[in-house]
């Protein structure tokens, strides 16, 4: 079989690259793979007779990659009782996890992943749910191991971690059953009454005996009392709760049309006389249960998205007794205790360094973007990440009183101060409320003592129905909705929806600098050649191949310049200094001696650049590194300034790096070295002074601000902890995305505002027609239906592109 | 047409029931994720057929 000239990866659908050959027979076909990760992925699928995962899925997988050495290692921490216990529920010999699993793409994934996770005997069940991309286990601990079973579905191609859902899940969880158990009522239900209701509409024209018209009116009473008293109870509850607080909310006029309508329809059941409206109370409370649904689902969607995210808490630890290392839970660590951080791995505790050399990436607590060197001595912060030395470390402080403990709980006491705004909505409810309230009373006075007494029930009725705030009731939520959904497919993902009133008005902008308008991470300012022997690309390549072998973030930025490779030997690493290996080039006889590092590791007079590269002692090439400025952060400043928006950076960092970047970007205002606090402080008076705020960071240390801002937005390479915490994530990384968050936040005003228009104008011309008794409570109806479709197909235009 | 009154309630009857099982898919989950039941009736199929006629597989698959 030959091999065709374009090939994309059997597994993950990425294009091959020429010269490889991973390759795999499968249904009777040769299928290609772009990388080893991916064959054995595949190979692993296959051979374990789950190839259907091939032949039914609708979306490549992503990209495997073999699971990491020290990855490896940190899965069997899993394993510990200690580390067990907090993360697991016992349930007589069955153990209970909930797992979250990254690389899904569809829900073929999920019946992968399950029937793996079965074939082990150990595993009494296992349920993935491909929607949150979640895994509820239950497994027996003593027959296999939790880091065996997790190694198993990383040798599918995903990651899975243990998890633990938070009180608001849960109960967000238990509210989606509740929706759709009401939708079932209010919608069945519906159908039934509708079903007899038309019987009852023949009889009008064709005559029908009063026994047959009682026993039909009986029923219909019957099977709108599960929607009255079940479906209909959350409306019901929200009005009472609001009349409690001597207020009137969108819901009291609701409820009232509701419970007048259905005693009314009921007194007529019981007299014999009448009209009956049983299938309107069914039909009106099913759509505005359908309204809900759809809007807490959409908020539902995206909660889940980024609650997935929080596993910032490092969870395991090593012990360390001077010669051996046992796993124990980070939880359970106290002051004084000796413990072992391994390359790579998260500082899961506040301590001093006791022995070892290495750097660590403290930018997500700080905002310093630098790795900072370690050696004995000096402190070190939990959740700040071990590069590439390993570290004996005494710890001072438990977890939760850790500098990372600190900022959560400056996070959680902000919460409650976030800016509240008056919905608009609400304050036009209130206002309609009171007059509806009094023309409905006033109507009933007139007619009855003045008109015609027998008809002033069924006039007011008509009142009530026609000015039934239901397409008021839909017009904000349906158009946010829709303009959450518009936004979501362009990337912009919203979990507050107040955001989008809020936006319009927004007239200040805080940005965070590490992470958020730089990169976050180095990359190449200048690169000089000393030695105009070799070129700068074959120079940029050695390094690169050289740099290849170190997890520094300073050797990051040379991955992009690893062109070709180079044949290496005696690679050697010095932690916290640099690199040297023999380099064997065509030209030369003898291997030469390369070294790669800071300016004392290559024996150079330090120059003001961070990386040097020697051959055989002389200084060939030195490389000045900095932290870019994303590249669409300068448009995205025009477009803030022509919207008469004033921009602010406030950062952690100390280094003269921030005022460059002011300057560059025509910012207002600078304030640098900020600690958290001061952050939230700052941010805090900007709102004292009525300014409407927004915040966009990336790191830990910019949330606690996310809640004294109005409107918060992560990016999507920030922490999870201020993902999970923002308002809005962009999840794209483009930073571009805000001026569309603006410009949709606007259009979604726009709509808001002639859906209010309508429904009001439509009141304001029904109201004096029904008063006067022109209305039938049929056409009241016919009415209010059409004037809530309008409302929701106007809506429905911001799904539009 | 007395006909009615025992038909109506018999309907009635079904509804209740209807809903009673629907009250029960929901507590247990059946409605958490609709993605991958849709998928599930699928691979349940395939993996009867593979282990009665194994030899067919390649056949069926690219029918």
């Amino acid at each position: 079989m030959t091999k065709p000239q374009l090939q994309n990866c059997f597994h993950c659908n990425e294009p091959v690259p020429s010269g490889s050959n991973f390759s795999q027979a499968f249904d009777g076909q040769q299928r290609f793979f772009c990388c080893p990760g991916c064959e054995a992925v595949a190979q692993n699928i296959i051979s374990q007779g789950l190839g259907d995962y091939y032949r039914f899925r609708t979306a490549p997988a992503s990209k495997a990659s073999p699971l990491p050495e020290k990855l490896q290692q940190q899965l069997q921490s899993y394993d510990n009782a200690d580390v067990l216990g907090d993360l697991t529920t016992q349930d007589g010999q069955w153990q209970q996890v909930e797992l979250s699993i990254s690389g899904m793409s569809c829900a073929a994934c999920a019946w992968l992943i399950e029937k793996q996770l079965k074939q082990d005997p150990a595993v009494a069940s296992a349920s993935v749910n491909s929607s949150t991309s979640r895994c509820a286990l239950r497994w027996n601990p003593a027959k296999t191991q939790l880091s065996v079973l997790l190694k198993g579905i990383a040798g599918l191609g995903y990651q899975a971690s243990p998890f633990i859902a938070d009180n608001e899940e849960q109960s967000y969880q238990q509210e989606m059953r509740a929706y759709l158990k009401r939708l079932a009522v209010s919608g069945i239900m519906s159908m039934q009454v509708m079903m007899l209701a038309f019987g009852l509409y023949f009889g009008e024209y064709t005559g029908i005996e009063q026994q047959y018209e009682g026993y039909l009116r009986w029923i219909s009473l019957l099977l709108t009392l599960p929607v009255m008293f079940f479906a209909a109870a959350p409306f019901s509850q929200s009005a009472w709760r609001a009349l409690k607080a001597k207020e009137l909310n969108m819901d009291v006029p609701i409820v009232l049309a509701l419970y007048y309508t259905f005693l009314a329809s009921t007194y007529a059941t019981i007299s014999h006389s009448g009209e009956v409206y049983f299938e309107s109370v069914c039909m009106f409370v099913f759509l505005l249960q359908l309204g809900k649904f759809f809007e807490f689902r959409a908020r539902k969607q995206a909660r889940d998205a980024t609650s997935n995210l929080l596993k910032v808490m490092p969870v395991s630890a090593w012990l360390w007794d001077g010669q051996q290392a046992t796993a124990t839970s980070a939880r359970r660590l106290n002051a004084g205790t000796l413990i072992l951080v391994k390359a790579g791995e998260t500082i899961p505790a506040d301590g001093v360094v006791q022995s070892g050399e290495s750097s660590a990436d403290e930018s997500m607590l700080t905002g310093e973007y630098k790795a900072i060197a370690k050696a004995p001595g000096d402190t070190v912060l939990a959740g700040s990440v071990n590069h590439d030395g390993i570290l004996v470390v005494q710890v001072q402080k438990a977890l939760t009183e850790s500098r990372l403990g600190q900022i959560i709980l400056l996070q959680q006491q902000t919460l409650h101060q976030k800016p509240q705004l008056l919905e608009k909505t609400d304050k036009i409810a209130r206002f309609f409320v009171q007059r509806l309230l009094v023309i409905a009373s006033f109507t009933f006075a007139v007619w009855y003592f003045f008109i015609d007494a027998d008809r002033a029930f069924w006039v007011t009725l008509s009142v009530l129905v026609a000015t039934c705030p239901c397409a008021l009731s839909l017009a904000t939520p349906t158009a946010i909705t829709c303009a959450l959904a518009r936004l979501n497919r362009k990337g912009i993902l919203i979990k507050n929806q107040q955001v989008l009133e809020v936006l319009p008005k927004l007239n200040r902008v805080f940005f965070d600098k590490t992470g958020t308008l730089t990169q976050g991470r180095f990359s190449i300012q200048t690169f000089v050649v000393h030695q105009h022997h070799y070129s700068a690309d074959e120079l940029c390549n050695l390094i690169a191949n050289l740099e290849a072998y170190s997890e520094h973030p300073i050797a990051r930025a040379f991955a992009t310049q690893h062109s070709r490779q180079l044949d290496l030997k005696e690679v050697q690493l010095q932690v916290g200094a640099g690199l040297s290996a023999l380099w064997q080039p065509q030209a030369a006889t003898a291997p030469l001696m390369v070294k790669v590092g800071s300016a004392r590791f290559c024996q150079q007079a330090q120059s003001g650049a961070h990386v040097y590269c020697t051959i055989e002692g002389e200084l060939v090439a030195s490389v000045v590194l900095s932290d870019a400025l994303r590249p669409e952060t300068t448009t995205l400043m025009q477009s803030l300034k022509a919207l008469d928006i004033q921009t602010s950076i406030i950062t952690g960092d100390s280094s003269a790096q921030a005022e460059e970047v002011a300057q560059q970007l025509g910012v207002q205002q600078l304030w640098k070295s900020c600690t958290p606090e001061q952050k939230v402080e700052h941010i805090q008076q900007a709102v004292a002074k009525g300014d409407t705020v927004l915040m966009v960071g990336d790191g830990i240390n910019d949330s606690p601000c996310f809640h004294a801002a109005h409107v918060s937005v992560a990016l999507d390479s920030g922490t999870d902890l201020s993902k999970n915490q923002a308002d809005v994530v962009l999840l794209h990384n483009d930073l571009s995305l805000l001026s569309e968050l603006i410009a949709g936040a606007k259009l979604a005003k726009k709509v808001v505002r002639q859906n209010l228009l309508w429904a009001v104008g439509y009141n304001l011309v029904i109201i004096p027609l029904a008063v006067c008794g022109f209305v039938s409570p049929y056409v009241a109806v016919i009415g209010m239906s059409f004037s809530s479709l309008l409302v929701v197909s106007n809506s429905l235009r911001l799904l539009k592109q | 047409m007395s006909i009615i009154s025992v038909l109506i309630p018999i309907a009635v009857l079904f509804v209740i029931l209807g809903l009673a099982i629907f009250f029960w898919a929901v507590k247990s989950r059946q409605f958490d994720d609709l993605d991958k039941e849709a998928f599930s009736i699928l691979f349940d199929e395939k993996q009867q057929h593979k282990k009665s006629e194994p030899d067919k597989k390649t056949d069926d698959s690219t029918s």
